[in-house]
This record gives structure tokens, C-alpha cells and sequence, in this order.
């Protein structure tokens, strides 16, 4: 298992120009253009400047893209490009598989959290209220996408297939739940909407833990964040059990 | 000394009553097989008569309906750590990989087992001079010809030196010399004391290597026996004509005959030889076919598999 584990990691870090520098770049983009231009319009929201306030939110979608992609994607490359039999036919159980794939996702996750976050520290001075809270949060969510990213790996078919779960729901569901606003400047159906929407929560979390404000409660992010990686984990592993799309 | 022989008896493989079936259609109909230890065993049958379904079950990758399958009197579902350990399989399909090289891939495949850096080293080292891939230890599978994939398939398979070496189809696809090289290679890895599971279409490929062959044919086995055996058994001869202007008319012409087609190779199992031989000619050349070469040989099991069902051993099972 541990070798597993080593080649997931190992496969994302080999083409780090992939999987690592994109997250950085794109963020410090976000700095700069939203950041700075709209930082002049917006000047703070719960007495946070809005560079701040956004930085949390980005570090969470950096870390969620990151998790889920990595075991989803690597999942379904190994099984079409006929590498998976490897793994099925070693004396490895289900569940030793799926942990090594999720454990690869959510290295590739915290890892691009954690840059983002010593980014935001380097570029524009962001305190951490709370760094082991911070690193704590960040490795729940890391484990609960990666987790998320095993299952929906598993199910897909074809890139097409993971390409419309990754584009229809989870960046539409990281913009929507607030990294660029608080819920409370939106009207109340929109706010209503927000709260079914987990990944929300997980932004929430996160700011709360780096600055020390949250439109959810802090113990709801907590408790929702390790509700989906206990779920997921479970979904993950049964489906890696029964075979299913993966063995005939 | 009865500990001792009675441990000898039990099948390095062993099937009994294997069902399985793809969407309600049957892949897997009650087969039976009981391979020994220290065998090499060739399994062979046409596309879709069941030999990498059996084998996929054997190794894990594919769930039977029901059925027994042991590996060394170990069940290969509840005892699956040990099963597996026991088994190198050689895939028919040849993987891709776009991240490492395919010394490290070795290496991967060594800790899937549980060998450790250190002792996977000089294993590695030695299976890659062995099968030719040492100066290509640092290139990445796409970089490899066809016949290279065969043989790193095959250094997949031994890495984690198991006692059961199943080979799928191994030189499917590759030239005459290489296929040459890796029959030299199963036979040394046969008088290594490796129990080979060898699955194939090439008939040549069976008879040369195989002590001990099965016939399999929609999800049964027909026919076991040594090669020699079977061909005697059947007390029949074969003809290969190649020739050219095939037409389906002659199909008509030739119901008479058991006879299998392959392109402009046609071979005909007959009971004897001198009284068909005139005759198939005849047919031929009146329907306006040019003969370039008649070659009248021994049976060969090709022509026991002709026999058996009616159909060639290449030909697909819907045809």
C-alpha cells in the first residue's frame, strides 16, 4: 500500500508544472486582478480588506480542485490506459487500494493549499489567527474531495464524463459559495441557496480559522466537512469493494 | 513421506463448475481444469471462447458468478493476499504510462507485493538484463516497440517471483524472430520449475511449447490431453491450400469438407488424404481459383480443433 500511496504522489509531483505551479499562478492572478481593482470598489467586509477576505476562499478552491482532481483523474487514467489490472491483481484489498488514492489526492490538495496560503502570507501579510486549526481544516477538506474524487473517478466512463462533474458542479459550487463575497450581501433566497451548498461551508471554515470571521458557524463547517470525508470514504471504499465499472 | 505426497497433489490450479456470464450472455459454462505443479499448460481456443475470462477470475480482475478456482488448494476469492502472490500474469492488452520509466515501474510492481527497495534491486537488475530491457531501463513505455512491451509485460509478471505464470496471448502481434526469442524464454522459466498457464490461438505456438493442452470452446473445455495424443486420437490428416479468387459460391461447393478460411489459406482436416485431395482440386480450379501451393501434413491441432467444432481456431465465434 505504501508504494502505492508513493506512486500517486510521486505521479502528481512529477508534473508539478501540471498540478502544483497552476494553483499559485492562478491565485496570484486573483490577487492581483480582483484583489487590487476591486479592493478600491469594495473596501471591506467584516472589517477585513478584500484581498484578505477573498484569500481564504481561493485557498479552499485551490485545495478542493486539487483533491478531487488528482484521485478522480488518476483513477480513471489508470483504468484506460489499462494500468489498473496492476493494482486489482496484486494482493492489495479494496480498501488499502482506496486509501492510497485518497491519501495521493489529499497530499496533492494540502500541499496546494498550504502554498497558497504561505503565497498570501509572502504577498500581502495575511494573518493566521489559528494555523493548526488552519492545517487541521485544510486536511479534512483535502480528504473529503479526495475522497469525493476517488468515487466520481471510479463512475466515469470518460474524461467527457469527469470533465462535466468537475465543470458543472464543483467550480459553479466554489464560486457559489461565497470565496469573493459574504452570503450576507446577497438577497435571501440567494442566502438560503448558500447554505446547501457544501462547499460553503468549507470556505467558511477556513476563513474562520485564518481570519477569524465566518458567515456559518465555525463547529457547522467542522462537523460538515467531516460528515462529507466520513461519507465520501465510505462511498469510495464500498465501490472500490463491489467491483463495480472497474472489475467485469 | 504420505505428508509429502499428498502436498504434491494438490493442483497448482485448480476450476471446478466455473459460471460467468457478461449481461445474460454466457462467457463461462461450467468449466473444469485442474492444472499440476511444475506443468506447462496451454489453454487454446478462438477470440471469445473464455481463456482470458478464466484467467482475469484466477488473478482477481474479474468476479465470477460461481464455481471453484484454488491456487495451490487456496480459494482465490477468500484467500486472495495468498492466491495472488502465487500468480505473475502476463496481460494480453499492453498498458501505457506517461509518468515513469519502466525501471521504476518495476519497482512499483515489486511493493505491490510487499518487496522492499533493497531486495526488489537486484531482482529488477537481473530480470531486465535477462529479457533485453536493461539499456531501455530509463525509457518510458511509450518509447518501447511492441515486442519491448511484451517483454516488459513479462518482467511485470516475475518480479515478485511467483510459482504460477499464466502468459496471455504473450506474442500476439509481434514478428517471427521475437516470438522465437520468448518461447526460449518460457521454456527456460518452465525448467526453472514454474507451473506455465499458457493461453493461445497460435497452434504452432502450443505444440512446440505445451506438455499438456485444453481445448476450450464457448466457455467449456472440449478436449485435454498432450498434443500428440490429441492429434492421434483423431485419426485425421490436414491440407492447406493457399491460393487466390476466393468466392463465397464456393462455400457451397465445398460442404463435403471440413474446412476452416483464413485470407487465401484454406485447410481442410480430412479422414483421407489421396481420395480428397483430387477432388478439392477439382472444385477449385472449376470455379476458376488459382492454386499456388498444396501442402498435405500431419494433423496438427488445428484440425483436431476443426474436428471438434466445426469451425477454425482463428475464426471468431459468431462466425
Amino acid at each position: 500500500m505504501w508504494t502505492l500511496i508513493k506512486r500517486e504522489v510521486g505521479r502528481f509531483f512529477s508534473v508539478y508544472r501540471q498540478t502544483v505551479l497552476p494553483g499559485l499562478i492562478t491565485t496570484t492572478l486573483y490577487i492581483l486582478i480582483f484583489g487590487f481593482t476591486l479592493e478600491k470598489r469594495i473596501s471591506e467586509i467584516h472589517g477585513i480588506p478584500y484581498t484578505l477576505f477573498i484569500l481564504p476562499g481561493l485557498m479552499m478552491m485551490n485545495t478542493i480542485t486539487n483533491a478531487s482532481s488528482n484521485s478522480s483523474s488518476s483513477i480513471l487514467q489508470m483504468k484506460l490506459l489499462q494500468q489498473l489490472p496492476d493494482i486489482l491483481t496484486a494482493p492489495l484489498s479494496s480498501f488499502e487500494i482506496s486509501m492510497a488514492y485518497i491519501i495521493g489526492g489529499t497530499v496533492r490538495g494540502f500541499v496546494n493549499g498550504v502554498l497558497v496560503l504561505i503565497l498570501g502570507v509572502l504577498l500581502v501579510g495575511m494573518p493566521v489567527s489559528n494555523l493548526f486549526l488552519s492545517i487541521c481544516f485544510l486536511l479534512i477538506v483535502s480528504w473529503s474531495f479526495s475522497s469525493m474524487g476517488l468515487f466520481l473517478g471510479q463512475m466515469a466512463d470518460s474524461w467527457d464524463e469527469l470533465a462535466m462533474m468537475q465543470n458543472f458542479f464543483l467550480t459553479p459550487l466554489s464560486f457559489l459559495g461565497g470565496i469573493f463575497y459574504s452570503i450576507q450581501m446577497l438577497p435571501e433566497w440567494a442566502q438560503t441557496l448558500s447554505y446547501i451548498n457544501p462547499i460553503y461551508y468549507m470556505i467558511n471554515g477556513i476563513r474562520y480559522t485564518i481570519l477569524g470571521v465566518s458567515d456559518s458557524p465555525p463547529l457547522v463547517s467542522f462537523v460538515m466537512a467531516l460528515g462529507m470525508t466520513g461519507l465520501f470514504t465510505f462511498l469510495a471504499v464500498m465501490l472500490m469493494k463491489s467491483g463495480k465499472k472497474i472489475k467485469s | 513421506m504420505d505428508s509429502i505426497l499428498k502436498k504434491n497433489d494438490i493442483p497448482a490450479i485448480f476450476i471446478k463448475g466455473l459460471n460467468k456470464s457478461y449481461n445474460g450472455i454466457p462467457a463461462l459454462n461450467g468449466l473444469n481444469l485442474e492444472i499440476e505443479n511444475g506443468e506447462f499448460f496451454g489453454l487454446l481456443g478462438p477470440n471469445g471462447a473464455g481463456k482470458t475470462t478464466t484467467i482475469n477470475i484466477l488473478s482477481g480482475l474479474v468476479l465470477k458468478d460461481n464455481g471453484d478456482t484454488q491456487i495451490f488448494g487456496q480459494d482465490t476469492v477468500t484467500q486472495y493476499r495468498e492466491t495472488r502472490k502465487k500468480i505473475g500474469i502476463a496481460a494480453q492488452e499492453l498498458p501505457q504510462d506517461w509518468f515513469f520509466t519502466i525501471e521504476k515501474l518495476l519497482y512499483f510492481q515489486a511493493g505491490y507485493y510487499g518487496i522492499i527497495k533493497k531486495i526488489a534491486e537486484p531482482i529488477i537488475e537481473k530480470l531486465l538484463k535477462r529479457l533485453g530491457l536493461y539499456q531501455k531501463r530509463n525509457a518510458r513505455l511509450r518509447e518501447l516497440s511492441g515486442g519491448m512491451k511484451r517483454r516488459y509485460q513479462l518482467a511485470k509478471a516475475l518480479v515478485h517471483n511467483p510459482k504460477i505464470v499464466i502468459l496471455d496471448e504473450p506474442t500476439a502481434g509481434v514478428d517471427v524472430e521475437f516470438r522465437h526469442d520468448m518461447w526460449k524464454l518460457f521454456q527456460e522459466l518452465h525448467e526453472e520449475g514454474k507451473t506455465i498457464l499458457l493461453t493461445t490461438h497460435y497452434i504452432e505456438e502450443a505444440e512446440m511449447l505445451c506438455k499438456d493442452v485444453a481445448i476450450i470452446d464457448e466457455g467449456k473445455i472440449i478436449a485435454r490431453g498432450k498434443p500428440e495424443e490429441l492429434t492421434k486420437k483423431s485419426g485425421q490428416s490436414g491440407i492447406t491450400i493457399q491460393f487466390t479468387g476466393w468466392k463465397e459460391s464456393l462455400k457451397l461447393n465445398l460442404k463435403n469438407f471440413t474446412f476452416t478460411i483464413d485470407e487465401n489459406r484454406l485447410h481442410f482436416t480430412v479422414k483421407d488424404p489421396e481420395k480428397s485431395l483430387p477432388e478439392i482440386i477439382n472444385i477449385l480450379s472449376q470455379n476458376g481459383c488459382h492454386i499456388n501451393n498444396i501442402k498435405t501434413e500431419k494433423i496438427s491441432l488445428e484440425d483436431v480443433f476443426l474436428s471438434l467444432t466445426g469451425r477454425g481456431i482463428s475464426e471468431k465465434l459468431s462466425s
